[in-house]
Parts: C-alpha cells; structure tokens; sequence
C-alpha cells in the first residue's frame, strides 16, 4: 500500500503512534504485572494496591526458587520445545498438502470433505477430552511423545488458513509451470509456497503459539516428568493452599520469552513483495 | 464397474487424473483428522445418547439428554449468553483488528516491536490475564472505576452484576484475540500486488478510495477466514469465563457469565452428566456449523478470490 | 433393624465423645497412636497427590515404608496440579483405571463412595486394630459410608479455622486482644472500635467461603451449615442459619464488614490480602495460612479462637481432612491397605509434621507438637488451631452445590445485598435436588 515512511506526513505518523502505543498499553499490561511479580520477594506478593514495579525485585532468586520447586522446570521446557516442532513440522507438511489439493483439484467429495475438516472446528475440545484420552489409551501411547506429536500433526484451522491464502494466488504463475510439465508437487514446492512466506509466516506463528500453550491434551495423555509440557509444570507450582505468585509468574514468563522471540523473527516475513514473484513491480 | 469409478472421477482423462492428485494431497491430513479428532467426536456423539457418569457403565436414554436441553433454563440461559458474547466480540475484535493491522502495515519505525507487543496477550499466561483483568474491572480500588468516578460509575461492580458481567468478559475476548487475527491479516494484506495501488494512484484514487476499492475487496478472502474463524471462536468462549469469575461465582451470579462450552464443561466433569454434556456440545455443533455453512453460502456475495476455479 | 440401630449407636457415641473431646489427646507418648505394620507381600503401586511439596513429603515417608515395612514394594507416585486433579481423576475413571491409591477430599468423596469405586479400608482397620474413633469424628464422619459407617479412607491432615487480628490496631485504639472466651457481641463490639472510615480500615470480614467464612458462624449455633449429613436435607433456611447470616450482613450494613467487591474477590484470599495490607483489623483464615501470614505479614499479629456464639456457648470450626484412599479395582488391595495404614501412623505422620504447613491428621500429642515446633520460634498462638479440631465441623458439602454455597450466596448477600432469607431459600432451590429424598 505505502513503501516507505516518505508516504506519510509528519502529523500523521505522530497520530499512528499514539494510536498504537495507547492501545499497546493495555495489550501489555498483564505481561507488564506478570514479569514484575516474577522478581517480587513473597512480603510485596499480596499488597494492595497492585505494585506495578517491586520495592526490592529479587529475579535471581525467584529464578533459584523455582528451580528448586520443580527441578524438571528445564525438561518441561525442552519437552515443549520438542513438541512443538514436531507438531509444526507435521503440520506444515500434512496441512499445505492438503490445502493444495483442497485449492486446485476439483475431486469428487471436494466440499463435502472440505466441509466435515471445518466442522471439526467447531466441536469444542472439552466436549472430546474423555474419548480422546480413550483413544490415546487404546492406541497404548499414554506418557509418550508420539501421543503429543502425531494427532497434534493434523490441523483443520492451517488447512483453512493455507487454503484461503493458496487462493489468493494467481492462476497464472502456476499453469505456466505446470505446462512445463511440473508435477504438482514440484508446483507446490516451487511456485505456491515461495508465493506464500506471508501466510506461512502466520501459519507459524500461530501452530508454535498454540502448540507451545496446549494444556488440557497434554494433561489428560502425560504423567510423567519425562513427557509433561511446561504448561502443566506452571499449573504444578500452584497448590490447593498455595500460590506462589512470584514462582508461577516467572515460570509463565520463562514460557513466553521463547514465543516473544519467535514472533520478532518471524514478523519480518509480513512484507509485501517478497512474495508476488512474478507480478513484483 | 471400472467405467463407473472413472466417470465418478472425472470426465476427461486430464480431469480424472488431476482428481487423483486432490485426493492424494488431501489424503494424509484428512485421514489423521477423521482418525484422531473425528473418532473422539463420534464417540461423544454416541455417548449423549447415555446417561453416563464416567463410572458406571454407559445406560441408554435414547433423546432423553436432548429432551431436558429444551425444559432446562440453564440451557437457554448458557445459549443465550453465547450469542449476546458473539454479538459483543466478533463485531469490535475484527474491527480491531483490522486497523491494527492495517496502522502496523505502514512502513513506520519499530512496527516490528509493535506488532510483538500486540501479539503479546495470545501468549501472556491466563492466570496473569486473571489477575490484572479483575484487578482492572474492581470498584474502587480498580483502574477502570478511577476513570469511570467522574461519571458516577466509580462504584459500578462490573463483575457481580448478573447484566454487566459478559462486558467484562468481551473485553477479555476481544484483547486476547486482537492479535491473533492481526497477524492473519497482516499475512493478507502482503499478497495485495503493489501494481493495483499503483494503477489506482495513477487514476487519482485518494487513500480511502484505495483503501475502498483495492484493499477492502483484495483482502476479502483472508477477513472471510478471519470472519469464520473468530465466529467459530466466540461460540467456544471458555478461558475468558472462567478468567473473569474466578474470584467471584465461577459462572457468573445466577450463571450469568455461562457461555455454552462453559456449561457442558461444567455438566460433565462437576456433575458427572456426561451425556448431556455430550448432548449439548452436539447442539452446539450443529449450530456453529449452520452458521458456517451460511457464511460458505453467502461469501460468494462479498468474497473477490483471485483464482478460485469452478 | 438391629444393624442400623447399632450404627445410629455408634453414631451418637462417636459425636458425644468427639463433642467433649475425650479420646482425641487421651495419650501421651509412650505407645504409638497408630502403629505401623509390616506387609504381608510387596507388589507395585501407582499413587496420585494433587501438590508438588507433598508429594516431596510422601515420597520422603514411602521410602521409609519401603525400607522398614515393605522391602521390594514399588510405588509410583504421580503429582497431577490440583487445579485439575478431579477433571483428570474423573477422565481416568472413564477410561477404566484409577490409581491404586489416591488423595481424596471430603467434597468428592461422596461420588466415589456412591459410584462403588473406593476400596472398603474397614476391615484392615479391624485387622490391624486400628479404633477408627481416635480421629475427631469431623476428620472421619465424612468419609464413612454404608450403614456400618465403614471407614474408606485415612486423614491425612487438618486444616480448622481462627481470627487472625492485627495488634497493632488493638493497640492504637485501645483495645485488650480478644481471648478465646469472647463471643459474638464482644466481637461486634471490637469490630466496630476498629473500624476507621477515614483510613480506610475495615473492622473484619469473615464470610468469605465455605470453609473460612459463614458456616462457621452457622455451626457455633449448633445447625450443621448448608446441608445435613449424608445429603439429609440442605439447612440454610433454619432459624440458626438465618441468625448467623443476618448476624454477619448486619455488620456489612454498618459498614464494618467491607463488601465483596471492596475486598477484591470471594475468596478468603482475597480477604486475607486486604488484611496483610493493613485495610482489615480482623479476618478469618485458615491454618494452611500460619506460614504464609509468619512470612508476608508486615505487622504485628496473632490468632484467636473464633467467638462463640452468645446462647450455645460453642466456638466451633469447619474442618476439612485430605483422605487417602484406595481403588476398588486395585489389584493389591492388601498391600495399599498397608501403605496407607503407614501414611496415617505415627511413623509416617512424623513426615508431614515436620515438613510444617500441613497439619497431620495423628492425634498423637507428640506429632502435634512437632507440627506446632515447625513454624520455629514464634509467639503466634497456633495452639488455637489444634483446639479448634475438638469441637468441629467436617464438611458435608459437595462438588455439585459447591459454587451455589462457596460463593454465589455470599456475592449475593454481601455484595449484591440480597435479602438473607431469599438468598438461603435460593441456594436452597440448589441444594434441594441433591438431597436422598
């Protein structure tokens, strides 16, 4: 739409950021109170009102604490690390396949299928969490990380996404290839997805992001300190007489500097162009 | 036999082949779904013909747990709020959205970061989102009811009152949401070519009519995906129920936060009513899909794909 | 007939003796209350706690059980977060495999006992001579089932409640520090003498929850709070409910008690962290919170029974008992029964008791005290609540009503201002269609 900042006055540039900044407020607030209680000694937990800066901020220690509460807090990260990738990987594959297919192959069935992968949106995890811990159960992967890797490889949402932005690309780009006598695999590998990095960008964001924050799965098919997710090592920290505010937040916060970092990488793939080939300018 | 298969396919040996290929790119995916998410649903479809309570082995009921969902209150109560929440959320969270992403598209210094800070809630940990919400929404202590005092709303206890509590929730919907769906329309918003803005700034079109006319209908398909995807989710609302009453009644007083997944949540693992919680989450699937097949329906009417086929 | 006359006998028995707190602290060293013993076959185990410092504790005592008691035995101890413990137990259950032995809370027990899952504990007692009667009978009533009044589960711990009350404030206004004969008039006198509109500061708040706040003040006049036992019949809208409630909301209403949402939320939490902020002179909290109060309190403070009521004459806490049970589809019945007899002894309860913050269910003198010399040198008065255990109230409450009478009530009258008798007749409408008719 606009290439450089050359396009925007002076005024109206001051007028963006206020927007943004005074929205980024309230965006940050939680993630502001999380990291500061993360550093707060247990005397400044419970003061009213809220501190939004501890008196006497004692990260280190709090770091300490929490590795001496759950001594596994690594593996937990490591196992999410673990899983995530897989998931994503899994998904990259199986849904971009799939959302290929679904975007330029008339097959019998086409909707119909289409329709039923969308409608498994719409049932809500809570309502599947017994039959799908039986599944697991009988499948005999309760406690492994094929249970939390292989269903998880599987996505009607990155079909949907991949799909709509495969159709945005234009026909043209790949018939030409498929008239040099590509297949479409080759098609897919070569044309769309390179013309896709924008939706893959998102799609990446959004799987690590939900892979990374999965909780009520990982609860139900893992056990064990060999197998749990660091969603479930927070939920650990907290007793039925005990929060430990500070532990619980600098867990939390442990957990989503890896997802803030991810994002800053992947953020930079929403730029137009990259991805037009050959209608670039 | 065989000529049945092939014209069922197709009915050129080019499409017949082409069809082919669809069926085995959508193979893997669709088959892993149906197996690991389409058995479980089938299993709980079967189930809210039982009375079951997780112990005790399944009875059958036949449409009894359908039955009671039409002379339960709490049903049409449950249903209800989750349709004020969706008229509440989906409206103002892609509207939101949309101008967060559009601000952020602009080649401004440290949008990077920006767009970081915005994403920041869809990874922020519930219990903290918890805290500093219902901190937030408190009466007189609360940030809100200080800049709400002026007015006389200082005392307003947003989180009791059975006809205020969903506005607290909304906005928890909303904040949670604003960046998930900033980054699909960020993703949309790369695939516009340059050369129609171009086009369209040699023909004089002002910012708004380039907006109007090249963005608005060249980004139609992803708002469409955004459209589904957030009304598929505010049907589902359940964290940020259970976020902001946590620390009052969980539900809502008198169930007035209880949204439709919160309700089936509840029947079945606090009162151990499987199958009508089944029950339920099959009403409620019917629903969103009749929704979705609607809005499949009429996206025609406002949906620009630059190379859908047939 | 002569079966259920028996175990009304033994009933009425068993709450005479707890009710003047005979047996409970009857010895004194020597013999040990509950004496370990060694199993007849060792086998594997798989055992499910909700908390991770527990779990530190329990490991510490099956190691001990394992060496002294059971050589061979294995036992896999499982940590589920507590927050979905009952979720998942109830998904396991389902699935068709429960952990052989587990932690069990007197709210969900009823549905397990119901449901036929928990294995009967009561013949072991009888094998190894164990008189289930020397618990306080709120620690075991609850967990008994059938018309024998068979024991299923073994208490771990106990958790009762008193007023924790800032001295400083006492002292500023004048006031002597309340003692564990005052009663409801003296505690609204004091209350009031507190309160300060002008800084702010609250004279108490006490109603918050089940279990910290208003039932306690329903059982000092001698109703059994919100439902009787056994799903009896749900009790908010007799006269002594309705004097305990309209006791506390006319305290709200002179504006003595800070509302609901003043205080920030319904939990006793949140009313105990407008204590510590210096916004409540009194509050009542629960012994699970000694060691937090001991580190985050900045000013001085102490405990106190809380007031009996003016007629009754009675201080009477809630209290609730984390029980160990075992599944009735357990393939080693014999030998969970014996780890479980080791958890309640007093070898095994010498964990709990040192490791502090969990109060150990072993009435023996000696435990007791090591669990009061765990919080270290202290002049708080934590005897107040192992007192508290002799005339108290187990908890008859359960999963299905529990929203509508830990919380919704209490938004209702004391945030929302409801009328004392149309909010009980309200949780009532809740409670009613859980009741054995």
């Amino acid at each position: 739409m606009l290439t450089s900042s050359r396009d925007l006055t002076v005024p109206i540039q001051i007028l963006c950021y206020a927007i943004l900044l005074a929205g980024a407020v309230v965006m940050i607030m939680p993630f502001v109170w999380m990291t500061s209680t993360a550093c707060k000694p247990d005397i400044e937990l419970n003061k009213l009102p809220v501190r939004w800066v501890p008196d006497n901020p004692v990260c280190g220690d709090n770091l300490d604490k929490l590795y001496d509460t759950s001594p596994n807090f690594n593996r937990y990260l490591l196992n999410s690390a673990i899983v995530t990738i897989g998931r994503t990987l899994g998904q990259l594959v199986t849904c971009s396949l799939a959302a290929y297919g679904f975007a330029r192959f008339q097959f019998p069935g086409r909707n119909v299928i289409f329709a039923l992968c969308l409608g498994l949106l719409m049932v809500p995890f809570q309502a599947i969490l017994i039959p799908e811990y039986i599944l697991i159960r009988e499948l005999g992967w309760l406690d492994s990380f094929r249970a939390l890797i292989i269903p998880g490889s599987f996505s009607a949402f990155a079909l949907f996404l991949l799909r709509q932005a495969f159709l945005q690309i234009p026909l043209e780009i790949e018939e030409a290839a498929t008239i040099d006598g590509a297949n479409p695999l080759r098609v897919l590998w070569h044309v769309t997805l390179p013309m896709s990095v924008p939706a893959l960008a998102a799609f990446a964001v959004i799987t690590v992001q939900a892979a990374w924050n999965d909780f009520l799965y990982p609860l139900v098919v893992s056990s064990t300190p060999d197998t749990r997710v660091v969603t479930i090592g927070i939920a650990l920290l907290q007793g039925e007489r005990r929060t430990p505010w500070n532990l619980l937040m600098m867990g939390s916060f442990l957990a989503t500097v890896p997802m803030m970092v991810l994002f800053l990488m992947l953020q930079r793939y929403f730029i137009a162009g990259i991805s037009m080939g050959g209608v670039k300018r | 036999m065989t000529t049945a298969i092939l014209n069922w396919l197709g009915p050129t040996p080019l499409s017949r082949r082409k069809a082919l290929w669809g069926m085995a790119l959508v193979a893997p995916n669709v088959l892993g779904l149906m197996f690991f998410f389409g058995l479980p649903v089938l299993m709980a479809f079967g189930t809210s013909f039982n009375e079951w309570n997780a112990i005790k082995p399944p009875r059958f009921v036949g449409l009894d747990n359908f039955e009671r969902l039409l002379y339960e209150d709490s049903f049409e109560q449950a249903l209800t709020n989750t349709f004020k929440l969706i008229a509440l959320v989906v409206p103002a969270e892609i509207l939101l959205a949309l101008g967060v992403a559009l601000l952020l598209n602009l080649p401004l210094r440290g949008r990077g970061v920006l767009r970081a800070l915005y994403f920041l809630p869809v990874v922020t940990s519930t219990v903290a989102a918890s805290v500093v919400w219902t901190g937030i929404f408190q009466p007189r202590y609360g940030i809100l009811s200080q800049v709400l005092e002026p007015f006389g709303l200082g005392e307003t206890k947003w989180l009791v009152e059975p006809g205020l509590v969903l506005i607290p929730v909304a906005v928890v919907a909303v904040w949670q949401r604003v960046g998930f769906d900033m980054v699909i329309f960020l993703a949309g918003l790369q695939t516009i070519p340059g050369v129609l803005y171009e086009a369209a700034l040699i023909d004089g079109a002002g910012r708004w009519q380039r907006f109007r006319h090249v963005t608005l209908p060249m980004l139609s398909p992803t708002t469409f995906l955004v459209v589904v995807l957030a009304v598929i989710n505010s049907f589902q609302i359940f964290d940020q129920v259970y976020v902001m009453t946590l620390r009052t009644v969980p539900g809502g007083v008198g169930g007035s936060a209880t949204t439709l997944t919160y309700y089936l949540y509840r029947r079945a693992f606090t009162n151990s009513e499987f199958g009508y919680a089944s029950a339920v989450a099959l009403v409620l699937f019917a629903i969103i899909l009749l929704v979705t097949v609607f809005q499949l329906r009429i996206q025609r009417r406002w949906v620009y794909y630059e190379s859908e086929e047939g | 007939m002569f079966k259920t006359r028996h175990s009304l006998m033994v009933l009425v028995i068993v709450l005479l003796m707890s009710a003047l707190a005979m047996p409970v602290y009857a010895q004194d060293g020597g013999e040990p209350v509950i004496a370990a013993q060694p199993c007849d076959e060792p086998g594997e185990l798989t055992m499910w706690v909700w908390d991770e410092v527990w779990a530190g504790i329990i490991g510490e005592s099956i190691e001990a059980w394992k060496a002294d008691y059971c050589p061979g035995a294995e036992v896999t101890l499982e940590v589920q977060p507590w927050g979905q413990y009952w979720d998942l137990l109830k998904t396991n259950a389902a699935g068709g495999d429960l952990p052989d032995v587990f932690n069990m809370s007197q709210t969900n027990y009823f549905f397990y006992a119901e449901n036929e899952a928990l294995l009967n504990l009561q013949p072991y007692w009888d094998e190894y001579g164990v008189d289930t009667t020397i618990w306080g009978s709120g620690m075991v009533d609850p967990y008994r089932w059938g018309e024998d009044g068979d024991l299923f589960a073994a208490p771990v711990n106990w958790d009762t409640i008193a007023i924790f009350y800032n001295k400083d404030m006492f002292d500023a206004a004048g006031l002597d520090y309340p003692t564990a004969d005052w009663d409801w008039n003296d505690f609204a006198e004091m209350a009031a003498a507190l309160t300060d509109p002008e800084a702010d500061v609250y004279g108490a708040a006490v109603y918050a929850e089940y279990q910290a706040g208003y039932p306690n003040w329903i059982a000092a006049t001698g109703v059994t709070p919100v439902a009787e036992a056994g799903r009896a019949g749900c009790t908010l809208e007799e006269p002594g409910s309705l004097e305990a409630l309209n006791f506390l909301k006319g305290l709200l209403d002179e504006g003595i008690m800070p509302d609901v949402s003043t205080v920030g939320g319904a939990s006793p939490d949140d009313a105990f962290n407008f204590f510590a902020s210096g916004k409540l002179a009194m509050v009542a909290g629960g012994s699970w919170k000694l060691s937090q109060a001991l580190d985050e309190v900045p000013f001085n403070w102490d405990v106190v029974q809380l007031p009996r009521h003016p007629e009754t004459g009675r201080s009477r806490s809630i209290l609730h008992a984390v029980g160990y049970v075992a599944s009735a589809r357990t393939e080693n019945p014999d030998l969970a029964a014996n780890l479980i007899l080791f958890l309640a002894s007093d070898e095994g309860q010498r964990f709990f008791a040192e490791g502090g913050n969990v109060a150990p269910a072993n009435p023996s003198p000696a435990i007791q005290q090591l669990w009061i010399d765990s919080f270290g040198e202290t002049d708080i008065n934590i005897q107040t609540f192992v007192d508290a255990t002799i005339d108290s109230q187990g908890v008859t409450v359960f999963d299905e009503i529990w929203d509508a009478i830990n919380s919704e009530i209490v938004v209702q009258i004391f945030d929302l201002g409801m009328d004392v008798e149309d909010a009980a007749a309200a949780a009532c409408d809740v409670v009613e269609p859980y009741m054995v008719q």
